[in-house]
């Protein structure tokens, strides 16, 4: 059976999923690259907040009366896979690093597009994410 | 969604079920004067969960004595919380929101296991719950008087919003959390005290409603729970001590039992009933839009409430439009995954218990009996792994005409009926031509359109391009005709009124 995100609670759970998975990256990359240890912890201190942020949207705006259930345009989660940080040098670890960004930004703009059509306050938390981890993504860039 | 519930939000190719809070079998007791007591009534009846057909509670089916036992209590509860200040009662019923939100999920999965909604619908329904907790603590301000002075020479006149004693609701089964606040916090804020009779057969979310009102430390007695039938409702009904009677469910119950004996026996009564709403496209709608919305409005909640869309109205003879639309719906509502709402992507959820599932399908066969053409045929459904007893997909009946019985009464279940106007005047007609006056909806992008048809229509609870009208916590939940009996809704300042009796002071000092 081929999974896809159809609800509200679902796209939710995935976006969890995916910060936690950064997090437990930026975990790895902290122990393996000892000089940037500081900025890879913040990081992945910034995946916790951030999922709890989208959690806290959910919750304080969820309501049965808006299409919680009914997303016309499902997402597949396979289309938002993070890679494993199997580099040999900090280059290609934070080459890794950066593209498993982009796909948490491509994510964020996918459930922001989706979810206008089932909860109001959601897009904007999405919207706000997407700014948030361009940072991110500059940051990296400074690390190399 | 709690932090230590991540692991369980993974979405891989398997079935993925949300932790159940409910575990064995719980036997209910009732909540008065700050403890949990057996019922006098010695006979239970079986809470079960619909998806899954496992017994999760029994609940007593309740006696006259216990509804007097509760109404004792909250009798000699009331002298003492009247007299605790307005922003005392506030701060009760802030702790007790600060409870609810901590169990969030939790209260959202009771909700799904003794109802059968998903769990997107369940939490919508505990934070609207929620939001009339927090609403209510606005009390201070809310239940001010008002006053003139020198009404004539030295002589003023005050009017003081003051409660009556002891208040009570009788709860449906539909929104088994959230209803009982549309009253209850407004009740208690107001310096009244309380009973909660939930729903026989959705007692849970109730029961632990109250663990976090017992939490919260509200006074022995200021709110108290009674669970039961016909024998409660019947005392909560004829008690002398019960001043009012907050009242969701059928119009048949609402008028002719509640309203009927409630009145009878001098008591306030709001009693919210059933409904036949009416959702009007116009040739001009946004497609998108209005297919999100009404596939919401017709199939959530697996359309067991009272704001549901029951009958779809085109205007016009733009069949291309019509067309286009029914297809949409069409291809949607069939891809719609039924099984149990704790399975996380599931969107439908079964209906709460068979007897309403064989009702519905009398209403599809009466459908077929006269003449509509069923062009989605809900009886073919899979809802693998789990049972089919409480299950039943969306239906979708074509050339639908106002004399059948599907077009006039409540199927509540989910269940669409399509009709056709020639113009926005005979839509109209058709809206008020209906013994209920629950709520309309109308889907266009003219706003000369959207006013007529708000002006015009008789329906408490009108929607302008949103599907379900489901009024805040800061407005009343209206109604009107056949599905509301009484002067002052549930919710907001309606609320606030329909819990206090004004009294005028005009003083005079020499």
């Amino acid at each position: 059976m081929a999974l896809v995100l159809r609800t509200t609670s679902q796209i939710i759970g995935h976006h969890a999923e995916l910060e936690k998975k950064s997090a437990e990256g930026y975990g790895a990359l902290a122990e393996r690259h000892p000089e940037h240890q500081d900025a890879f912890n913040r990081l992945g201190d910034e995946n916790h907040r951030h999922r709890a942020r989208v959690e806290r949207a959910y919750r304080l705006g969820v309501t049965d009366a808006f299409e919680v259930g009914f997303t016309p345009n499902p997402l597949d989660p396979g289309d938002y896979a993070l890679e494993e940080f199997t580099g040999e040098s900090l280059s290609e670890d934070l080459d890794t690093a950066l593209r498993n960004e982009e796909t948490v930004i491509r994510f964020c703009l996918d459930a922001a597009k989706t979810s206008g059509k089932l909860l109001p306050d959601l897009p904007d938390t999405f919207d706000q994410l997407v700014r948030r981890k361009r940072k991110r993504v500059e940051l990296l860039r400074s690390l190399t | 969604m709690d932090s230590g519930s991540a692991k369980e939000l993974k979405v891989v190719d398997v079935m993925v079920v949300l932790e159940e809070p409910i575990k064995g079998v719980i036997e209910l007791k009732n909540y008065i004067d700050g403890e949990w007591v057996e019922s006098e009534a010695s006979e239970t009846r079986d809470v079960v969960n619909p998806a899954t057909l496992k017994k999760i509670a029994k609940v007593p089916v309740g006696h006259r004595e216990d509804v007097k036992a509760a109404v004792d209590a909250a009798k000699d509860a009331f002298p003492r919380w009247r007299r605790t200040t307005p922003l005392s009662r506030a701060r009760y019923l802030m702790t007790l929101k600060q409870l609810l939100e901590e169990n969030f999920e939790e209260l959202g999965r009771v909700v799904t296991m003794e109802h059968g909604k998903i769990i997107d619908e369940a939490r919508g329904e505990v934070r609207r719950g929620i939001e009339n907790v927090e609403m209510a603590t606005g009390i201070p301000s809310l239940m001010m008087g008002y006053n003139a002075e020198d009404i004539s020479r030295g002589i003023d006149e005050v009017l003081i919003k003051q409660p009556l004693g002891v208040f009570a609701c009788v709860a449906p089964f539909n929104f088994p959390f959230m209803v009982s606040l549309w009253f209850m916090p407004y009740a208690v804020a107001t310096g009244n005290t309380y009973i909660i009779k939930p729903s026989p057969w959705t007692p849970l979310s109730t029961m632990k409603l109250t663990e976090l009102i017992d939490e919260a430390g509200f006074p022995p007695g200021v709110i108290n729970l009674v669970n039961g039938e016909v024998e409660p409702v019947s005392e909560i009904l004829e008690n002398p001590g019960v001043k009012g009677v907050s009242f969701v469910g059928s119009t048949k119950i609402g008028r002719d039992v509640i309203y009927r004996n409630a009145t009878s026996h001098g008591k306030r009564v709001q009693a919210q009933c059933g409904a036949k709403n009416f959702l009007v496209v116009t040739p001009d709608a946004d497609v998108e839009l209005t297919v999100s919305s009404l596939m919401s409005s017709f199939f959530g909640n697996t359309g067991q409430r009272c704001l549901a869309g029951a009958n779809l109205v085109f205007v016009g003879d733009d069949q291309g439009f019509m067309e286009k639309t029914l297809g949409v719906i069409k291809e949607r509502a069939g891809a719609i995954k039924m099984g149990y709402g704790l399975e996380e992507g599931v969107q439908m959820g079964p209906l709460q218990a068979e007897h309403r599932k064989k009702r519905v399908l009398g209403y599809i066969e009466s459908g077929l009996k006269e003449g509509a053409t069923l062009t989605m045929d809900g009886r073919e459904f899979n809802c693998d792994p789990y049972p089919e007893t409480c299950f039943l997909a969306p239906s979708i009946f074509e050339g639908v005409n106002l004399d059948m019985t599907i077009a006039r009464e409540e199927i509540f279940g989910p269940v669409m009926s399509v009709l056709t106007a020639e113009d926005l005047d005979e839509a109209i007609g058709m809206v008020n031509s209906s013994s209920y006056g629950n709520a309309a909806s109308i889907f266009t992008t003219k706003g000369g359109t959207a006013r007529r048809f708000q002006y015009d229509v008789e329906c408490g609870n009108i929607g302008v391009n949103i599907g379900t009208a489901a009024p805040m916590a800061f407005f009343p939940f209206s109604g009107m005709k056949d599905s509301f009996f009484g002067d002052l809704h549930g919710q907001g300042k309606d609320a606030v009124d329909f819990f206090t009796e004004n009294k005028v002071v005009i003083q005079r000092w020499p």
